[in-house]
């Protein structure tokens, strides 16, 4: 597939930059909210995942407004008024072929969507309104709260500082927030950003309601944190026939939280079939990652390291082929395809928490998911139990976990069970070790050596240290090695001696003293 | 209606798709016919259908709402069944070649597939 192209309309002097996804048969406009950036939107997962799921079923047809994104800037001093922007979206469809379209008009981009509707319905097929309103004052804020958003975008723009205002549940999610810095960086300069927030507070469409006459949907969510939900129930009454849609959540951008029950609604609405359901379900491997130290640490060294370690969660999960799912707090999700990734990327954040400085416990479970969205249902809930029940450095996974990585020389030892509510049977524990074998393929061949004799001097020395209860990098220190050559050794000590964790290569130790003694 | 007046062959059927003409197209439809499209979002094993004469009504005044020239390449017509692939440019460029088979059933089109692969 190559790669969208971003082509320009002419809406008068004005260059509008607009991009066309998708095969279907009916062509959809979205017309974003406050600020926008065509390329920034596909480099986040919810805003891709809504483009695509549109982009299914219609001709997708999406735009930056004059002075955002990548459509040319206008004098931030004498922005124009809404009727030249809603020009634009006739400007796009001419260019795009489009002759009549469905309008999707999200928060900022809903009044003008309705405008549009109202004023040109021969190019309008219908109209769905997300998190709209008809007047900025009475719906959205005050006067006085208007003055205090502009205080923080004249002060901290760019910085991501505005996202509290839109998106309250995103605000500890620091890849999400850092993303928003550059939404706004990358969507307008801080003045445009000023004078489009000034220009959107004059926004009153009241009048125009009842002549809206196409076939409309108003949606909202039912906490929306920046528009007031009755701002929609009042289009719904206004509207001729309209139908009001509330889904839950309190995130206000369309493309934040669950998105495909957007979508789902979205297509259902414009085509009069709900999208097949993917009912489909697929095995997946859970892992929970959990960090802790808090009290250890204090709260200002705790929150550098754990962001610190959550940058690494990102980097691992992807490496070893996983996809992130979740963060919430100091407890991560993340899926893999299979059970004995999830393992090796729990061995390697084990070992990353350590080299950062703080305690992780981690939980594998493996069992259905639904295709579609972040994981949710038994199998996440028993993959957060057993994460819960780890204690420090542990990597506990359900039986089921080691059973299917036979073969993939990951070694696992017994750690009782389990006794969630949810099931009817206790659930056997066992603990994966997280310095493994590196050549498993190769072990089941060798003969079984179990003689300190196997082991090379330095991996005696090791294990004589290992039996002595220190750490790899106590053991690093004392040898003056590297913690990574130290590992490296451990692994091999595990796997010439076919034993499954440093603590049965303590026990063997001092079942075997060396001639200098364990 | 009059348009379902008009006799389903390949000359109107060439005449009703290069002319945009969504109301003519959509009159040569059985009351219960059944329109699937298969292409890159709709595989085979789970083809779009578009089932009975209003659905497929609003698919054809939306494809021949667009502002893009349609050319039936070739057409051939074997008993009750009519076979023709179509050459599509929308004014940004953008190609969609679609290739279509339908049945006939008493004069009407009862059963569509239509094929279509896009510039991407």
């Amino acid at each position: 597939m190559r790669p969208i192209e971003t082509r320009y309309a002419r809406s008068g002097d004005i260059r509008i930059a607009y991009q066309v996804i998708g095969q279907g048969s009916l062509d959809l406009v979205f017309v974003p909210g406050f600020i926008s950036n065509l390329d920034l939107h596909w480099e986040d997962e919810g805003y891709s995942r809504l483009l695509k799921r549109l982009a299914s079923f219609s001709r997708l047809i999406l735009f930056d407004k004059r002075g955002t994104g990548l459509s040319d800037r206008v004098d931030a001093h004498a922005l124009p008024s809404l009727e030249a922007r809603m020009d634009d979206v006739r400007a796009v469809m001419d260019a795009a072929g489009s002759g009549r379209a469905a309008i999707l008009g999200a928060s900022e981009g809903a009044p003008m969507a309705m405008l549009f509707a109202a004023t040109q319905p021969e190019r309008v097929r219908s109209l769905v309104l997300y998190g709209g309103y008809a007047n900025f004052h009475r719906w959205v804020m005050s006067r006085e709260r208007l003055e205090d958003f502009i205080e923080t975008a004249e002060t901290a723009w760019g910085s991501g500082a505005t996202l509290q205002n839109f998106a309250p549940g995103r605000v500890d999610d620091p890849h999400f927030a850092e993303w928003w810095g550059r939404f706004e960086r990358l969507s307008a300069s801080p003045t445009a950003a000023v004078a489009l927030a000034r220009m959107n507070a004059g926004i009153d469409v009241c009048g125009v309601l009842a002549s809206i006459a196409v076939p409309t949907m108003v949606m909202y969510r039912r906490n929306d944190a920046r528009v007031d939900p009755a701002a929609s129930r009042y289009l719904a009454r206004k509207i001729s026939g309209a139908r009001l849609v509330e889904v839950p959540g309190r995130d206000h951008p369309i493309w934040t939280g669950d998105v495909d029950r957007i979508a789902d609604n979205i297509e259902e609405f414009l085509t009069g079939a709900r999208a097949v359901p993917d009912i489909e379900r697929v095995l997946a491997a859970l892992l929970v990652t959990r960090i802790t130290d808090t009290a250890k640490l204090g709260d200002r060294m705790w929150s550098e390291r754990a962001q610190r370690f959550q940058q690494t969660w990102r980097l691992l999960v992807s490496r070893h082929g996983g996809r992130i799912s979740g963060l919430h707090g100091d407890t991560m999700l993340s899926r893999f395809e299979g059970p004995a990734r999830a393992i090796r990327c729990a061995a390697a954040l084990c070992d990353a928490a350590n080299d950062i400085g703080i305690a992780s416990a981690q939980g594998i479970h493996v069992g259905e998911i639904d295709v579609r969205g972040p994981p949710t249902g038994l199998t996440v809930r028993i993959a957060a139990q057993i994460a819960d029940h780890a204690g420090r450095g542990d990597i506990l996974a359900s039986r089921l976990v080691a059973d299917l990585a036979v073969g993939s020389g990951l070694h696992f030892a017994d750690a009782g069970q389990l006794a969630p509510d949810e099931l009817d049977q206790p659930l056997p524990l066992v603990r994966a070790n997280s310095e493994q074998h590196l050549e498993p393929a190769c072990r089941r061949d060798k003969p079984r050596a179990n003689k300190p004799s196997a082991l090379t001097l330095r991996e005696n020395e090791v294990v004589a240290l290992i039996a002595d209860g220190m750490s790899n990098a106590s053991i690093a220190a004392e040898l003056r090695l590297s913690a990574h050559t130290v590992k490296r050794h451990v692994a091999n000590i595990l796997s010439k001696l076919d034993l499954p964790s440093r603590a049965a290569a303590a026990a063997f130790a001092v079942r075997h003293p060396g001639p200098d003694g364990p | 209606m009059l348009q379902t007046k008009d006799a389903v062959n390949s000359t109107t059927i060439r005449k009703a798709i290069e002319g945009r003409d969504g109301a003519m197209l959509s009159g040569f439809y059985a009351d219960d016919a059944v329109v699937r499209v298969i292409d890159r979002n709709n595989p085979p094993s789970k083809p779009r259908e578009i089932r009975g004469r209003a659905s497929i009504t609003t698919f054809w005044d939306d494809i021949c709402s667009r502002a893009m020239s349609h050319k039936v390449e070739s057409t051939v017509t074997e008993g009750d069944r009519l076979a023709f692939t179509e050459d599509c440019a929308y004014p940004d460029g953008t190609r969609v070649y679609c290739a279509t088979v339908v049945e006939l059933k008493n004069g009407r089109i009862a059963r569509q597939t239509v094929v279509q692969a896009w510039d991407e």
